[in-house]
């Protein structure tokens, strides 16, 4: 009952990208998603269902000269408990702790989360904050070429990416961050897990005698994709955090979301929170 | 041993009430070898599937299953037009399994097929084409009141010209009905016209009640099977096998006698599984066409669509008091969302009216409910029936009330509490009541009139976190409720030449504990351990007589049935010993396995050995005894007056929050309870009740919310409908007052439902009290809580049905 | 008619060889092919953790799981994990505090608690709360659960005495 004719377990990068050649492939991972969305005959089985586990190059986390590079088969629980994402990315680390449940972390894949493209998904909108690239792999003729592209230019709408059928993503990169510093995460749902965002904020930044620069706003869950908020950090940039930049930045953020209704809340409700989760946010990176 | 050697031992006295004594189905459970309905599978056995409607409301125009036949794996497919004989079923008789020329609902059932796996079953019911026509939606209940509204069930039935020639009967699925109102309840005591006349303070508001749904961790399931002869064996989840027997006996149009019901372990019931659904009798339809068992197992979506949710209502209340405190009268109207069918949903004024009219003493009580049909889910009956509803409004009317004559809402509730010994206005007897004491354990514990005072004063302060404490009181039956013809549950009881027990009870378990704590009655009656009793309860064709698991029941009315056979049992062994120690009968007890003589603890005769002389006698005898238990209680008369149960049950509930004004949300910190019990019997099995029963309640008044859009679900489906998880429940600090009921079997009374009750209700008490605004629409999600703390909530007013 | 593909994987300690259809869950391998019935389908998408299993140590979701996933892995299902000691000590743990009502989500909630007590060998209620918040039940309320997983791991454990209070 379906047009699966292939299942093939790949134990090197260059078998897996050799087998996207043709592009006619469905990429198995953690399986968190692709399991329940195929039973339920929500996605359909391309020619060949590809189980990359089993490919050394896409996992472990490790620090490569000044960024850390999480392979895409990474879980959401060993990023969340790996001394270098706790010691440089908390904001990763948080994300992390309100995704899903321990079940889901355990299987679930930062590949995978990224792939999906959900306009909630949990760790994108710290990825973004945080200038990740997205690392992909190919095989145009008959060498593997690989190359990076930002994380803020990938989605392209819901669950579409810019990522070709041929291309694999490999990993992400995220630049340490340098002293001073400072993200945050914060995901508004109803409970502490196993939910879908109503929204989420990431905010980061250099904090410096109470000035915020280079600062990054993203929002999840307003749009078809989790996205950066520019007119928010214009508002920001380089100004001291007091009360009034803070509001002048929580009206700007309200003002430059444009989220829908749908059973988790309406449209106006999440304007609300961009609004005052912003502020708080703000109010305590200021403290910081 | 011989007498003589046993002169010196004495056994003290113990006793297994109020124990912890464990489950006994939990080390199986826990090892995950208890074998569910999920479980289990019959050689030769069927998967079956449902065909549910594409539309809300629509006339089926065709219905084209030849692909789905020529299927391979495919045995049987069928419609309403391949079942001639079909009944109407459901508490009103308003709908056949398979429907007839309509769908009313995005549930109903159009066309069932049998086939070799559950795969095949679903690529054959895509196969099968529908042509619809589609009617208006009746979305609400006030819709669905209007004089121009369209007919859920016209009459007559099949108008359409898909009339299928039907037996003609007296049912509403048969002829039809010329209006939408489902079901009408109007009861009243005393003349709310002079209770307003003598009134200081009268406040009116109008709540509104949403869907909620059972959500049985173990999905709705099913296994018929026929043999030879055509007698029916099923595998059933019901919680009321005896009543079921009967009426699939009607449906199937065959003696009852030919129906053996067989209920596996059930994961979960909650008052889900007291009627009939379509799927069940679907279900024998197909093991009847295919001559082999069928295996009917719902998904997780089906069992948010195809199950029965908690009654939805719209409820305008009208309440006065005296300066003095003391309440003078409640009118209240309440409109009933009936969904497209009737199930017992429709009947929660049974419990509803009970809780206005005598929860607390109100000398003149006024109460309508009209149910009404819509393109809705149909409701059911939920764990505490319709008295979350009740309760939610009349204890946020409490509160509102005490403020307007400036009183204190505790003070203002023990000014009206009933007390043992009253006869309310519905005629209920109070024999054993511990509210009062319940209403200030509670309060007492959870330090309420200083932390009361104390937010009150705060809410006007500085910062987004506020915190609040609310109160909220209970009633509910607690020894069984007269609705059938009888409310009994019988008992077999036989011993073996071991001394071991086996008790034989008509009484269910679905997991609330019901065999361990029948277990303990009878060994504490017989002086045995737990580990000496086996417990039979599952098989229509073994176990005598009950009404059924509803009604918080069990624990009393089993309870009563299985001391009684324990006590028969008793008497024939004490009569035996007494004759071979020469004295009589008062003089012996039986304890620890030992028959013994009563004032010292003296072991005389070990149990085992008297039976076994007993049974290998000459004139060879058994211990073996029955006992049907009928409660002392009455039907109500046909203005719902009467003492319907044997015992009533009590309880207050304190609710303690804190608000976050910024997001709306709401964390729920501490639950303190104390609930009249009659009598702890197993503390283990008792706490576990009301720990989850206010879980349950914390879920309707802030996490859970079905929604419903014109009939269409939105969330059908875990991640949408919240239930709460374990990082969400409160601190709790549990309370039993034990008002020893004399009726009651070891003077316990039944608390099944009762932790449900009262939580939304404390809760809407508690937001109040932290924010100053109140609150008459559930759930409490954040965003509901921060529209109304924003003023973006109009209050709603529905203007009461006129009482015909 | 559907793809098989042939898997070699240990089960509950025993090497098992197996062919299992592509796109089946390890949900339905253990409970129609191999015929386990402990794990248990509360909801098919992870939301329920009625079906949690372990996998090289770690649990997981097995509606959310391939079966031909479980190639070369190590599986533990509820039937494994009661003959181990820590499985053992809590079935007991669970049993005594009342953790046990209808029972469908027990055999989930033990596998998870399992793993949890892996990880933190003394947690307290807090964290086994955390631990298990993608375990859904229906009848405890949670308490009992999390007081049989604290006792277990022999912190904070909840005496029976103040559990309740008779009044």
């Amino acid at each position: 009952m379906t047009e699966l004719k292939r299942y093939y377990a790949p134990t090197s990068l260059d078998q897996a990208v050799e087998c996207l050649k043709g592009g006619n492939v469905t990429i198995l991972a953690g399986g968190t998603d692709l399991t329940p969305q195929s039973q339920a005959g929500r996605i359909k089985f391309r020619e060949t269902l590809m189980n990359i586990r089993h490919i050394p190059q896409m996992s472990g986390i490790t620090l490569e000269g000044k960024e850390i590079r999480i392979g895409a088969l990474a879980t959401i629980t060993e990023i969340m408990e790996h001394p270098l994402v706790r010691e440089h990315l908390p904001a990763l680390v948080e994300a992390c702790d309100h995704f899903a449940s321990d079940q889901i972390r355990n299987a679930g894949t930062i590949g995978g989360n990224i792939c999906n493209a959900s306009p909630a998904g949990d760790t994108l909108v710290p990825l973004l904050v945080l200038d990740a690239c997205v690392e992909l792999a190919s095989m145009p003729e008959t060498k593997l070429y690989r190359h990076c592209m930002p994380i803020s230019t990938f989605f392209t709408g819901s669950g579409k990416t810019r990522k070709s059928l041929c291309e694999l993503v490999t990993g992400v990169r995220i630049p340490v961050p340098a002293a001073g510093h400072v993200s945050r995460f914060y995901k508004h749902g109803t409970r502490p897990a196993l939910d879908i965002s109503t929204i989420s904020i990431g905010v980061a930044g250099n904090l410096k005698d109470g000035v915020l620069s280079n600062v990054r706003v993203a929002f999840g869950a307003v749009a078809p994709t989790p996205l950066r908020a520019t007119a928010t950090e214009s508002a920001l940039e380089g100004r001291h955090l007091d009360a009034a930049t803070i509001e002048a930045a929580a009206v700007a953020a309200r003002d430059e979301v444009n989220p829908i209704d749908d059973v988790r809340a309406t449209a106006w409700y999440r304007k609300e929170m961009i609004h005052n989760m912003t502020k708080r946010m703000l109010e305590n990176v200021a403290q910081a | 041993m011989t007498v003589a050697e046993k002169k010196h031992r004495i056994i003290e006295p113990d006793s297994l009430i109020g124990k912890r004594i464990p489950k006994m189905d939990a080390p199986d459970k826990a090892s995950g070898r208890t074998r569910y309905i999920h479980d289990i599978d019959l050689p030769g056995q069927l998967h079956g599937k449902i065909l549910r409607s594409a539309r809300i409301h629509a006339l089926i125009k065709s219905i084209d299953t030849s692909a789905a036949k020529a299927l391979p794996g495919v045995h049987v497919v069928i419609t309403a037009a391949d079942i001639p004989d079909q009944r109407p079923i459901g508490v009103a008789k308003d709908h056949f399994p398979l429907k007839v020329g309509r769908v009313r609902s995005e549930r109903d059932e159009i066309a069932a097929v049998a086939a070799e796996s559950e795969e095949i079953a679903e690529a054959a019911l895509k196969l099968i084409k529908v042509e619809y026509e589609d009617l208006p939606v009746i979305g609400n209940p006030e819709d669905s009141i209007k004089p121009d509204a369209v007919l859920i069930h016209p009459e007559p039935h099949g108008a359409d010209g898909t009339h299928l020639h039907l037996k003609q009967g007296t049912s509403i699925a048969h002829r039809g009905k010329a209006d939408n109102v489902a079901m009408r309840f109007d009861y009243a005591h005393g003349d709310v016209v002079q209770g307003e006349a003598e009134s200081d303070a009268v406040v009116e508001d109008t709540f509104k009640l949403h869907y909620v749904t059972h959500c049985c961790m173990g999905v709705s399931g099913m296994i018929a099977e026929f043999d030879a002869a055509g007698n029916v064996q099923m595998y059933s989840n019901t919680q009321v096998p005896f009543l079921h027997k009967r009426e699939f006996a009607e449906y199937l149009n065959i003696d009852p006698a030919r129906i053996r019901i067989i209920q596996p372990p059930i994961g979960g019931g909650f008052g889900s599984k007291l009627d009939i659904y379509p799927f069940e009798v679907i279900c024998l339809y197909l093991a009847r066409a295919a001559k082999r068992p069928v295996k009917m197992l719902f998904t997780r979506e089906e069992e948010f669509l195809a199950s029965p949710t908690r009654q939805p209502v719209l409820l305008t209340l009208r309440s006065g008091c005296k300066k003095d405190g003391t309440l003078t009268f409640r009118t209240v109207h309440t409109l009933h969302d009936n969904g497209a069918y009737t199930s017992w949903g429709a009947t929660t004024p049974f419990v509803m009216m009970q809780t206005f009219s005598s929860l607390y003493r109100v000398p003149h009580c006024d109460y309508h409910t009209a149910a009404v049909y819509t393109n809705n889910p149909y409701a059911g009956s939920f764990r505490g029936y319709g008295n979350l509803q009740a309760t939610f409004a009349i204890e946020q009317h409490m509160d509102m009330l005490a403020a307007k004559i400036g009183m204190d809402p505790l003070e203002f509730r023990m000014k009206n509490a009933q007390d043992a010994g009253e006869v309310t206005g519905q005629g209920m007897s109070f024999k054993s009541c511990g509210f009062k004491e319940c209403i200030t354990t509670a309060a007492s514990r959870s330090d309420f009139a200083r932390k009361f005072a104390e937010n009150q004063a705060n809410q006007k302060k500085p910062g987004n976190i506020k915190r609040g404490i609310g109160m909220a009181s209970m009633l509910h039956v607690g020894g069984g409720a007269k609705i059938y013809p009888s409310d009994g549950c019988g008992t077999i009881l036989k011993m073996d030449d071991f001394a071991n027990v086996t008790l034989i009870t008509g009484a269910s378990e679905i997991g609330q504990g019901s065999e361990t704590v029948l277990s303990q009655l009878v060994c504490e009656e017989l002086g045995l351990p737990i580990s000496a009793i086996t417990v039979v309860n599952n098989d229509t064709a073994i176990t005598p007589w009950d009404v059924g698991v509803h009604a918080s029941r069990t624990t009393f009315i089993a309870g009563n049935s299985a001391i009684g056979a324990a006590k028969k049992a008793k008497g024939k062994i004490l009569a035996v010993a007494a004759k071979k120690f020469d004295c009589t009968e008062a003089d012996l007890d039986l304890r620890g396995g030992f028959v013994i003589r009563a004032a010292s603890g003296e072991a005389l005769v070990e149990l085992s050995k008297l039976l076994r002389n007993l049974h290998f006698q000459e004139k060879a005898e058994l211990v073996m005894t029955t006992f049907y238990y009928e409660p002392p209680s009455v039907h109500q008369d046909k203005g719902f007056k009467g003492d319907v149960s044997a015992a009533y049950a009590w309880g207050n509930q304190v609710v303690e929050i804190e608000v976050d004004t910024d997001t709306g949300f709401i964390r729920l910190l501490k639950v303190t309870g104390a609930h009249d019990v009659g009598r702890v019997l197993n503390r283990l099995g008792i706490e576990g009740q009301i720990e989850g029963g206010v879980v349950m309640g914390q879920g309707y008044a802030f996490t859970e919310d079905l929604m419903i859009e014109d009939g269409k679900m939105k969330n059908p489906n875990f991640r949408d409908y919240k239930l709460v998880t374990a990082p969400e429940i409160p601190e709790m600090d549990i309370a039993f007052i034990e008002s020893m009921d004399g009726e009651g079997p070891q003077g316990a009374k039944g608390v099944g439902e009762a932790p449900s009750i009262c939580m939304a209700a404390a809760a809407a008490n508690a937001i109040a009290n932290a924010t100053g605004t109140r609150m008459f629409e559930l759930p409490f999600t954040p965003e509901k809580v921060y529209r109304a703390l924003h003023g973006q909530t109009p209050k709603r007013y529905w203007k009461p049905w006129k009482a015909e | 008619m559907s793809l098989k593909h042939e898997i070699e994987f240990t089960l509950n300690g025993v090497k098992r060889k197996l062919a299992v259809d592509v796109t089946m869950n390890a949900l339905d391998m253990l409970r129609e092919v191999v015929g386990l019935t402990g794990t248990k389908y509360g909801c098919g998408e992870g939301e329920c953790g009625a079906c949690t299993i372990q996998v090289d140590g770690v649990s997981l979701n097995s509606c959310l799981m391939f079966a031909v996933d479980c190639a070369g892995r190590n599986v533990t299902t509820v039937e494994g994990l009661t003959d181990q000691p820590r499985g053992e000590a809590l079935r007991e743990s669970f049993v005594e505090h009342g953790a046990v009502q209808c029972g469908f989500c027990t055999p989930g909630m033990m596998m998870q608690a399992d793993h949890l007590l892996a990880k933190h060998e003394h947690p307290d209620a807090a964290c086994v709360k955390r631990g298990l918040e993608g375990n859904l039940c229906r009848c405890t309320g949670y308490k009992k659960i999390v007081d049989a997983v604290v006792a277990c791991g022999g912190r904070d454990s909840v005496t029976p005495a103040q559990a309740g209070v008779q009044k």
